[in-house]
């Protein structure tokens, strides 16, 4: 498959999941009388839940809460990580950038979604509580990836000029090193989104951060899993659309660093 | 191998013991707030936030806690269950077998897979059969297990009726449960490293001595196996270790998934009981794997390939 061919493949799986989240919930309209746990007809297109809720209601409700949780606690990773690979690379201390970025390394060690479940064990996190995690788990990774792109940035002849004219460390760290840093951060934004679907939707399944039938697709395949011979599609479809958000995203962001990097070699 | 370099390595690897010691501390124990009140959660009874606080000494300040915890730890003692009393030792030895199983399986086929597929992909670099690879590899990588293991699940048993949907009725009466949660384990690892080992042959291929060594007439498969491979093994070795995170915390989806009596189960079960000893144990065990997985991959990727400057 060529760059355009992945790159209309990634938007055409991420189009149908993505419109559903955003734009679901204005067309859900209000709850209907509950009806008999997984039983179909007389209006519930894709049959009911295991609450007798309508399936399709609860489609068009539960992709929201999945993208804007991964949004923010990527949007959160980067506040955080963009400062600190910025100030590790653009200090003229050895051990000043030592300080900033070795606890980073030692961080990396703690497996991502035993993380998740340890805090969960003992304070039961909503989903804000969730974004934070999330967040927490991608800031080592994005950090490093700030620090080793500014790094040669911060080795050219311009910042050295900016120093001379003593500008302002704000002034050389935002105003110019992190404009010149716009396309790698923005290859590694995807990286890090397409991570952070993958927890979030994983965390809600496993029941971390979301009440127990709350409307969104990764808990709807988890509670409506006993349903599966007799209402299939209450668990094939949000997890279809899941599964096709995260490799929509993937291919669309991988289409888009070949195309930034030419004809090159694929990793 | 440089002394310095492995010195510094496992010097990283040893601070990274300490980090997951004090962290599965202080996020469980040493937040502030009282620990007993939190997790005793939904019934807030008096009788039980004292059982709890007696039960993990809360009442004694927590770097004095900490230091007791890590000298039993040093002991072989995990602490004992809040809920049943029962040794954690006993948790971890009821959830290893099945687990042990698993990854044993699934490490099995995921290094000949996935050097197999990246090998042909290298080899035939731009034909159809390598976009083919290259592409499916990179979409399956990103879909989370539990999606793409209820998919295979409908699809695979309950209307092909190939294998059966879970292992309710246990491993050793039917092997074939272990099938769809092998496979559903596979699915990422495979993807990741195959592009790896086919990124890193793709450069090796086309270094001046693979030319040189064609030139003298070396057979093909020497070259391939014996000259280019272990140059390019050094990222994937390194990604193997990486992904023993992605294994675990696919272990513990896939076996709440298919209902297997493992660790991740075992784990699961923990969290919902706010069994916080037994979370404790459980997430020591697996970070320091982690830890002690990821120090080897390094040292023997700097094995393959002594001259490759390494990312720490």
């Amino acid at each position: 498959m060529t760059g355009r061919g992945r790159y209309a493949l990634g938007a055409a799986l991420v189009a149908v999941p993505l419109l559903l989240a955003l734009f679901g919930p204005l067309f859900a309209g209000g709850a209907g009388p509950r009806a008999v746990s997984f039983s179909g007809g007389a209006g519930h297109w894709l049959g009911t839940d295991f609450t007798g809720r309508d399936v399709w209601r609860q489609v068009l409700l539960g992709g929201r809460s999945v993208v804007l949780v991964a949004v923010a606690a990527t949007a959160l990773a980067y506040t955080a990580a963009l400062p600190l690979g910025l100030a590790a690379a653009l200090t003229r201390h050895g051990w000043l950038e030592e300080l900033l970025m070795r606890p980073l390394d030692v961080l990396l060690a703690v497996p991502s979604l035993i993380l998740v479940l340890l805090v969960a064990a003992a304070l039961e996190p909503g989903p804000v509580g969730v974004t934070v995690l999330v967040a927490l788990v991608a800031v080592p990774d994005a950090a490093r990836v700030v620090h080793a792109a500014a790094v040669e940035i911060a080795a050219r002849p311009a910042v050295e000029a900016l120093r001379m004219h003593r500008e302002s460390w704000a002034r050389i760290a935002f105003g110019y090193t992190a404009r010149e840093l716009r396309r790698t951060l923005a290859a590694d934004a995807g990286t890090r989104l397409v991570g952070a679907l993958y927890l979030v939707s994983t965390a809600a399944f496993l029941g971390v951060g979301v009440a127990p039938d709350a409307a969104d697709w990764a808990v709807m395949v988890d509670r409506n899993r006993p349903g599966l011979d007799l209402r299939p599609w209450a668990v094939v479809v949000p997890a279809a659309l899941i599964a096709g958000l995260a490799i929509g995203a993937n291919l669309l962001f991988d289409a888009a660093l070949q195309g930034r990097r030419g004809k090159g070699v694929e990793r | 191998m440089t002394r310095a370099w492995v010195a510094r390595r496992l010097l990283l690897g040893a601070a990274q013991s300490a980090a997951v010691l004090v962290l599965v501390f202080v996020l469980t124990e040493a937040l502030p707030g009282d620990a007993a009140v939190a997790l005793a959660g939904d019934s807030p009874d008096p009788g039980r936030i004292a059982l709890i606080r007696a039960a993990m000494d809360l009442d004694r300040p927590p770097v004095e806690r900490f230091l007791d915890r890590l000298d039993a730890l040093l002991h072989g003692d995990l602490g004992r269950s809040l809920v049943t009393g029962r040794p954690v030792s006993g948790y971890l030895a009821d959830g290893f077998g099945v687990t042990l199983l698993l990854a044993v399986l699934t490490l099995a086929l995921l290094v000949p897979l996935s050097l197999w597929l990246g090998l042909t992909a290298a080899r035939r670099e731009g034909s159809g059969l390598d976009r083919v690879i290259s592409s499916a590899t990179l979409a399956v990588y990103a879909a989370p297990e539990f999606a793409l293991g209820v998919l295979l699940s409908t699809v695979l048993a309950l209307r092909l009726g190939w294998l059966p949907p879970t292992a309710v009725g246990g491993v050793a009466a039917d092997p074939t449960v272990l099938v769809l949660p092998v496979l559903v384990l596979l699915a990422r690892p495979v993807c990741s490293i195959s592009r790896l080992v086919r990124a890193g042959m793709i450069e090796a291929l086309a270094r001046p001595y693979v030319a040189q060594a064609r030139r003298y007439g070396v057979p093909e498969w020497r070259v391939v196996w014996l000259h280019a491979l272990p140059n390019a093994l050094a990222p994937a070795a390194q990604q193997l270790a990486r992904t023993c995170d992605w294994l675990l915390s696919g272990v513990v989806v896939v076996e709440a998934l298919f209902v297997l009596p493992g660790l991740g189960s075992v784990l699961l079960d923990a969290v919902a009981a706010r069994d916080v000893p037994v979370v404790q144990g459980l997430a020591l065990v697996f970070a320091l794997l982690t830890v002690v997985l990821n120090l080897g991959a390094d040292l023997v990727a700097r094995r393959f390939a002594p001259r490759t400057e390494l990312a720490r």
